[in-house]
């Protein structure tokens, strides 16, 4: 069974193109990070693969549910954290998922003590009885998590998940995320927050409007691979010479170092050599990975020109 | 696409739920019935004590200009009271609902609880059955109890004059157990619909409570002697909403369509 299949999907709201030609597939046990700026289509992509908006073109399977044929069995399977808690805040924790336990049909008895078990998980233990309009941001983030798992989904679709949340509480939702991954569940994580995407997924999607890339971040992060370099004196005087060399995509200078962005680390010996002949006295030169941060950002601004 | 009663009732339960808490909501339910109940009771008692006022046989000849000599003007006036008054207690049925479902539809999208709530297998038609049951169910028990206290009310107040039980009769018997329900469901269609455009609960009750405004101008029409009111004319009238209902039925089940709330509201 696939986690998620997508083939050409596309969506327009009346003359507007929100999101063309998505072409990805998702494997169970998988988390797969979803990122673009705002207004990418992020949250439109979300929506059809779970039921709540229809596609214009293409199609997509959840599941082994097809996203515009099986709403209602689709949206059995899958959770979706939303952006906005989206809780009502005169009932109680409690009431709130006794809610969403009647709404997927389940027997509340039974499914309590899962509902329990998150809770505590994410420090919301004891608090149950609470109205949740009481609760503070990070509180009701972490309740909107629990409602979304409450039902044992397969596919879950989180849409920043510690957002709002201390590093501790964050911290507990991505041991959670891993944890669910684990268990085979397939996960969707949209996120500003490149340095989570990072720690979390496997793979990533860069969408704007269209797929600009996509593929597991590890090698995203080799494709621009950097040298550190630290020289004596002001780094900022060999700037010109390194960017001229052809394999130096891009050069940055700070102080006592510089960054250099090869197109491929064997050219490290090169940037030495000539940093050396133009008269630097090279302290340490250790290569390194680019933060997804920066190959995401040089994707946007590509993706602009 | 199947329906399934347990998850409409799950919406119904919540919706009972928030509005048990809602005090606020509450208070303002029960003006309206007060209202209805006591201005009604004012009236007959007004007639009762002063029942061989000259001015009352001026206004009962302007009704009805064959009264017979020997009928008690103050009697006839507490009857047509009591029948006019059943077109301004129709307002009731049809106005509750209007402050629960405006709450309870856009309410929803103000607190962004839609699109949790609609990526649940939920579908369109359990969701308006849900949320319709919620502002029926109260609507109609208001209703029904405010109906044993104006009865009890009239009851007390005419018991001097007339010496006998004048409530519940016919007319009200059917007008609160067929119409006002008809009623209930005809305001609480106008507010889901109007609540599933509107920008926030407070335009959609504004909006949707002016659909009482016909009613109340039927009123004023039996009160100026241009519309005569009786059992046929509020069958007349149930007839009509009962026909408005179909519609609004099918309309909300169309705009509640999970695609159109997503896409203005989620």
């Amino acid at each position: 069974m696939s986690g998620i299949e997508v083939q050409g999907l596309g969506k327009r709201f009346g003359d507007r193109v929100a999101v063309e030609g998505l072409d990805f597939h998702v494997r169970p046990g998988e988390v797969f990070g979803l990122l673009g700026p705002n207004g990418a289509g992020k949250t439109t992509t979300v929506r059809m693969l779970t039921g709540l908006l229809r596609p214009t073109e293409g199609e997509a399977t959840v599941w082994g549910h097809h996203v515009d044929r099986d709403g209602e069995s689709l949206r059995k399977v899958v959770g979706l954290l939303t952006e906005q808690p989206g809780l009502y805040d005169r009932l109680t924790a409690r009431e709130n998922l006794r809610f969403f336990m009647k709404l997927h049909e389940m027997d509340e008895a039974a499914a309590w003590p899962r509902a329990l078990h998150y809770l505590e998980r994410f420090g919301l233990g004891g608090r149950e009885a609470e109205p949740v309009g009481g609760f503070s941001k990070g509180m009701r983030q972490k309740l909107a998590i629990v409602r979304t798992l409450v039902h044992d989904p397969r596919v879950i679709f989180l849409d920043e998940p510690t957002s709002g949340l201390d590093p501790e509480s964050a911290r507990t939702v991505r041991d959670a995320v891993a944890e669910l991954a684990s268990e085979g569940r397939t996960i969707v994580l949209c996120s500003h927050n490149l340095a989570e995407v990072e720690r979390l997924c496997e793979r990533v999607a860069v969408v704007k409007r269209r797929l600009l890339l996509m593929g597991p971040v590890r090698e995203l992060r080799r494709a621009g691979q950097a040298l550190d370099v630290r020289v004596e004196g002001e780094a900022e005087r060999f700037r010109d010479a390194l960017a001229s060399l052809p394999f130096a995509t891009n050069v940055l200078a700070e102080g006592m170092r510089l960054r250099v962005m090869l197109e491929d680390d064997a050219h490290a010996p090169d940037v030495v050599a000539c940093l050396v002949g133009a008269g630097a006295r090279v302290h340490s030169a250790v290569p390194s990975q680019r933060p997804l941060e920066e190959v995401y950002l040089d994707l946007l601004r590509e993706g602009r020109s | 696409m199947s329906f399934r009663p347990r998850r409409a009732l799950a919406v119904f339960w919540k919706d009972v739920l928030d509005l048990r808490k809602n005090l606020g909501l509450l208070a303002s339910m029960a003006v309206l019935p007060t209202v209805m109940v006591l201005v009604p009771i004012g009236v007959v008692w007004s007639y009762v004590r002063t029942p061989n006022h000259a001015d009352l046989r001026s206004v009962a000849l302007f009704y009805d200009p064959s009264l017979p000599l020997g009928a008690s003007a103050a009697r006839f006036l507490i009857d047509k009271t009591l029948t006019d008054w059943f077109g301004m207690f129709l307002v009731m049925p049809v106005f509750v609902p209007i402050l629960i479902a405006s709450q309870s539809v856009a309410g929803e999208k103000e607190r962004r609880t839609l699109e949790p709530l609609l990526a649940t297998p939920i579908t369109a038609a359990e969701l308006v059955a849900g949320k319709s049951l919620a502002a029926l169910v109260p609507a109609v028990l208001i209703t029904w109890v405010a109906f044993v206290f104006f009865c009890v009310g009239v009851d007390l107040v005419a018991w001097p004059l007339v010496q006998m039980p004048l409530m519940p009769d016919a007319l009200w018997t059917f007008g609160v157990l067929v119409l006002a329900p008809l009623f209930a469901f005809f305001g609480n269609g106008v507010a889901v619909l109007i609540s599933a455009r509107a920008g926030d609960a407070r335009m959609a009750q504004q909006l949707s409570a002016l659909v009482v405004l016909p009613l109340v101008g039927m009123v004023g029409g039996q009160v100026a002697g241009f519309l005569k009111a009786g059992l046929l004319y509020y069958a007349l009238q149930g007839a009509v909403v009962l026909v408005l209902d179909a519609v609004l039925l099918w309309a909300s089940i169309r705009l509640l369509d999970r695609e159109r709330l997503v896409s203005r509201w989620g």
